[in-house]
């Protein structure tokens, strides 16, 4: 205990004002106050401090992602294996999916964390643990089989266009993660949709859910579809369908969320608007349905909270309070926005069968806009309310 | 009378709340007036080393209103006159004699009070140097002899951490207390309001005439005046309201009575490292350790006024000029293995991120740590939950960053003061200093008027 201390009181030195290594003093910081507490004392009021810090917070969130990655890797696994036909062992899931997500998992955090400390070294800003969060977010929405390459520059692009030039984390306007994926998404077609990538194994194609339903004849039963491409509610809901890495099981998201509301980390205003625009719009698209209807509008919305990213979505990514909206009620309308958006996108659009992504960037950006009409409204009833007082106060 | 709920906020449970017995005076060895008490107050010194004073005798006039005037709470001999940076005056430490002979003014009888004209009231109140007990919102400072405020406060509870008790200090003093309101409601054409707990017994308030008296329930900052004025006569651009606290009105009462400055004040010792944790009869000004008797301050962070909203006293340091409450808070400063991760059964935290918020009940050690280090502010849902003020404050303080002073004014700053965002900068896991990107916004204001 007293000797870590001491380390790092002497290896502190060695960065203070003035000394050789004073440039890489973030670097510095972050490790420190990594293994001890700062123990910085308070000099006014307020004396105490809350004993939650934002690396426990970010941490949290971490955790909190723990589920999606571990399924993540047994599903990588388990559909490796099925898809060359074998019987599928645990411990050879785990293994197989293991060799596929921990790599792309080390790159995305060492190609980040570079771009994360130079900015801090540069701008002199401190290193801010947000980075632990969008690191395994961004690993999370990738398909396994994703070139570890391609991983590093869009987590690359992610971090210095999404966050860094705002002026780091707490600045940006947009999810660093999902920027990262846009990028991916847009330079890499070939390696990010498609029917070639969900399982990681060469010459493999298999259908996402979402994919099945999107290309289904008009007029017919999307359930029914699926149900013929071998998928069923259960696995679904469970996860046990080819995705991106984290976001298959809506079960271990919902774990996710349970610890989310818990350590009442995020906001449940905007999960819930997720969930509420979602079905709201599904169920006006199926009351639209005419005979020769997109097979979509006959998908049922509880299929459609199980499908493809949205519960991964709108737990973890929606939720990102920077780029979310700042206002209990904005954040209403952002997330009730995200779920609409989501389901317009997956049904009209014939571009992209998933619109989880696109829908939630679409928000971050009209989150400022929300938030200013908030606060706008927020002024005229004050404004009232004064006059209200006094009326009151005169009668 | 109408109770008014505050349903934001919430009661800081730390250890360390004075018992109610109520001790006679330690001798005083030092006193001091402190410029830095009287927010906006430019100093010109009075008095040089060496010079006898007695209680009453001016030490300070504010430079931009030379009839505002800082008086010597104790008889004695001026000791030192303290420096600070750029010389900025820091304190004038008063060597007490202990006779406490008193600088003489006019006298009134009790029964004359309710007839005293305003010209009067303002000229003793100014002459006694009584009138730095007001204090005006928007601002805190002391309000300008000539203005007249809309309203006066007078804020009869205190929610603030440990904070004295109101009944306990009011507690056989009706009849003053009465007096005080009776001359400070000559000073408004409004009304006085008399705020109080809604658990307040003592008849000096539930009983008080010639003021409206409004109870309030809810945790803190329910008994801040910030909160009391926003709910009962909220501030607009170019109104003012002045507010007064409990002491200072029966201290006003009796300076009419006895034609003297009344520097007596009842300060609860209140902290885990106080020694004794008790009321304690003394002098406005005096030595924090002629207050609390403690034999040792080690590891002590000795704060004049509560945790939340005292200034750092020192070892060395004096109570200040409107402090009823001394505070001695452990000191932090351990560095702890890996302290983000540890499950914190014993750490105190608003948020259900540690175990100790299984703890329903219980009243929590606390050190002045800081639990953390700066970062860039990330949940900015979290403040608005801890003020109880109707302002977004986190719209609020990205207004004041930017400097944008009608948004600041129409999001309503004025009403607020650095304590009604106290709970917001515990809270905040960026350790982001909510109060004082507050006062900046108010300083800045100030200085654009």
């Amino acid at each position: 205990m007293k000797f870590i201390e001491d380390i790092f009181r002497s290896a502190g030195k060695m960065f203070e004002e003035g000394k050789p290594l004073h440039k890489l003093y973030p670097l510095y910081e972050a490790l420190d106050t990594f293994a001890l507490t700062p123990g910085t004392r308070t000099k006014k009021a307020p004396f105490v401090k809350d004993t939650v810090d934002l690396k426990r917070m970010m941490v949290y969130v971490v955790f909190a992602l723990m589920p999606c990655l571990l399924m993540g890797i047994y599903n990588v696994g388990y559909q490796m294996l099925t898809a060359k036909g074998d019987e599928v062992r645990l411990v050879e899931a785990v293994w197989l999916g293991a060799w596929k997500v921990i790599p792309l998992m080390l790159v995305v955090y060492a190609a980040g964390g570079f771009w994360e400390v130079l900015f801090a070294i540069i701008r002199r800003h401190e290193i801010n643990e947000g980075f632990l969060v969008t690191g395994m977010l961004f690993t999370l929405v990738l398909p396994p089989s994703m070139p570890l390459w391609q991983a590093a520059v869009s987590i690359s692009f992610g971090v210095v266009i999404g966050k860094e030039i705002f002026g780091g984390t707490g600045y940006n306007v947009l999810n660093p993660a999902l920027t990262a994926r846009a990028f991916a998404f847009f330079a890499y077609p070939a390696q990010m949709s498609g029917d070639s990538v969900w399982v990681a194994l060469d010459g493999v194609t298999k259908a996402t859910p979402l994919a099945v339903v999107a290309s289904a004849e008009r007029g017919s039963a999307a359930v029914g579809a699926l149900q013929a491409a071998g998928y069923n509610f259960q696995d679904m809901f469970l996860g046990f369908i080819p995705g991106s890495i984290g976001e298959t099981s809506a079960l271990a998201c919902v774990m996710g969320l349970a610890f989310l509301l818990l350590t009442g980390i995020a906001s449940w205003r905007i999960v819930m608007g997720c969930v509420i625009g979602l079905v709201g719009m599904s169920f006006a698209f199926s009351f639209a349905q005419g005979p020769q209807a997109l097979a979509f509008f006959s998908l049922p919305p509880h299929w459609h909270l199980v499908m493809g990213g949205f519960a991964f979505g709108a737990i973890f990514m929606a939720t990102d309070p920077v780029s979310a909206s700042a206002t209990q009620a904005g954040r209403w309308i952002y997330g009730i926005l995200i779920g609409v958006l989501v389901v317009l996108i997956r049904m009209i659009n014939p571009a992209y069968p998933e619109g989880v992504m696109l829908a939630i960037l679409f928000m971050n950006i009209f989150a400022p806009l929300i938030d200013h009409g908030v606060v706008q409204a927020h002024i005229a009833s004050r404004r009232k309310w004064v006059a209200l007082i006094k009326a009151d106060e005169t009668r | 009378m109408k109770t008014i709920h505050i349903r934001k906020g919430r009661d800081l449970r730390i250890v360390g709340a004075a018992e109610k017995i109520l001790e006679e005076a330690l001798p005083v060895h030092f006193a001091a007036v402190q410029p830095f008490d009287f927010h906006g107050l430019r100093p010109r010194l009075l008095v040089k080393e060496g010079e006898p004073v007695l209680v009453g005798t001016p030490i300070l006039e504010h430079k931009d209103n030379s009839r505002i005037k800082v008086v010597s709470p104790v008889s004695g001999r001026i000791f030192s006159i303290e420096r600070g940076e750029k010389r900025a005056l820091n304190a004038v430490v008063i060597q007490p004699d202990g006779k406490q002979a008193a600088l003489q003014q006019t006298k009134f009888s009790s029964s004359a009070f309710l007839h005293l004209e305003r010209r009067q009231i303002v000229e003793h109140l100014l002459s006694t140097g009584c009138w730095a007990f007001i204090r005006q919102r928007p601002f805190q400072r002391i309000p300008d002899p000539d203005s007249q405020p809309k309203a006066i406060f007078i804020q009869a509870m205190n929610t603030e951490p440990l904070a004295a008790d109101v009944d306990f200090i009011l507690k056989g003093r009706q009849e003053e207390f009465q007096h005080g309101v009776d001359i400070l409601s000559r000073l408004t054409e409004g009304k006085v309001h008399v705020c109080c707990s809604v658990q307040a017994k003592e008849p000096a308030l539930i009983n008080v005439k010639r003021a409206a008296v409004h109870t309030f329930k809810g945790p803190h900052p329910a008994g801040n005046v910030g909160t009391h004025i926003h709910f009962i006569d909220p501030l607009q651009k170019g109104e003012a309201v002045w507010y007064v606290d409990v002491q200072s009105v029966l201290a006003i009462a009796k300076s009419f009575r006895e034609g003297t400055f009344i520097p007596e004040r009842t300060v609860a010792v209140t902290g885990e490292k106080a020694q004794q944790r008790l009321y304690r009869k003394t002098w406005i000004g005096a030595s924090v350790r002629d207050i609390a008797g403690n034999d040792s301050y080690e590891g002590t962070c000795l704060i004049s006024g509560s945790v939340l909203s005292g200034r750092a006293a020192g070892e060395k340091g004096f109570l200040g000029f409107y402090d009823s409450q001394l505070t001695l808070l452990p000191e932090g400063g351990r560095r702890e293995l890996l302290g983000w991760m540890m499950p914190g059964w014993n750490k105190y935290s608003f948020s259900r991120t540690v175990l100790s918020a299984l703890k329903r009940n219980k009243e929590f050690s606390v050190d002045s740590d800081e639990h953390g280090s700066h970062r860039a502010i990330v949940f900015n849902d979290m403040y608005d939950r801890y003020v109880a003020l109707d302002v977004m404050t986190f719209f609020l303080i990205k207004a004041i960053l930017v400097g944008e002073i009608d948004e600041m004014e129409k999001l309503g700053i004025l009403e607020c003061a650095p304590e009604d965002f106290a709970l917001a900068s515990f809270v905040c896991p960026s350790k982001t200093d909510v109060c004082g990107i507050i006062q900046q916004g108010l300083d800045l204001i100030e200085k654009e008027d």
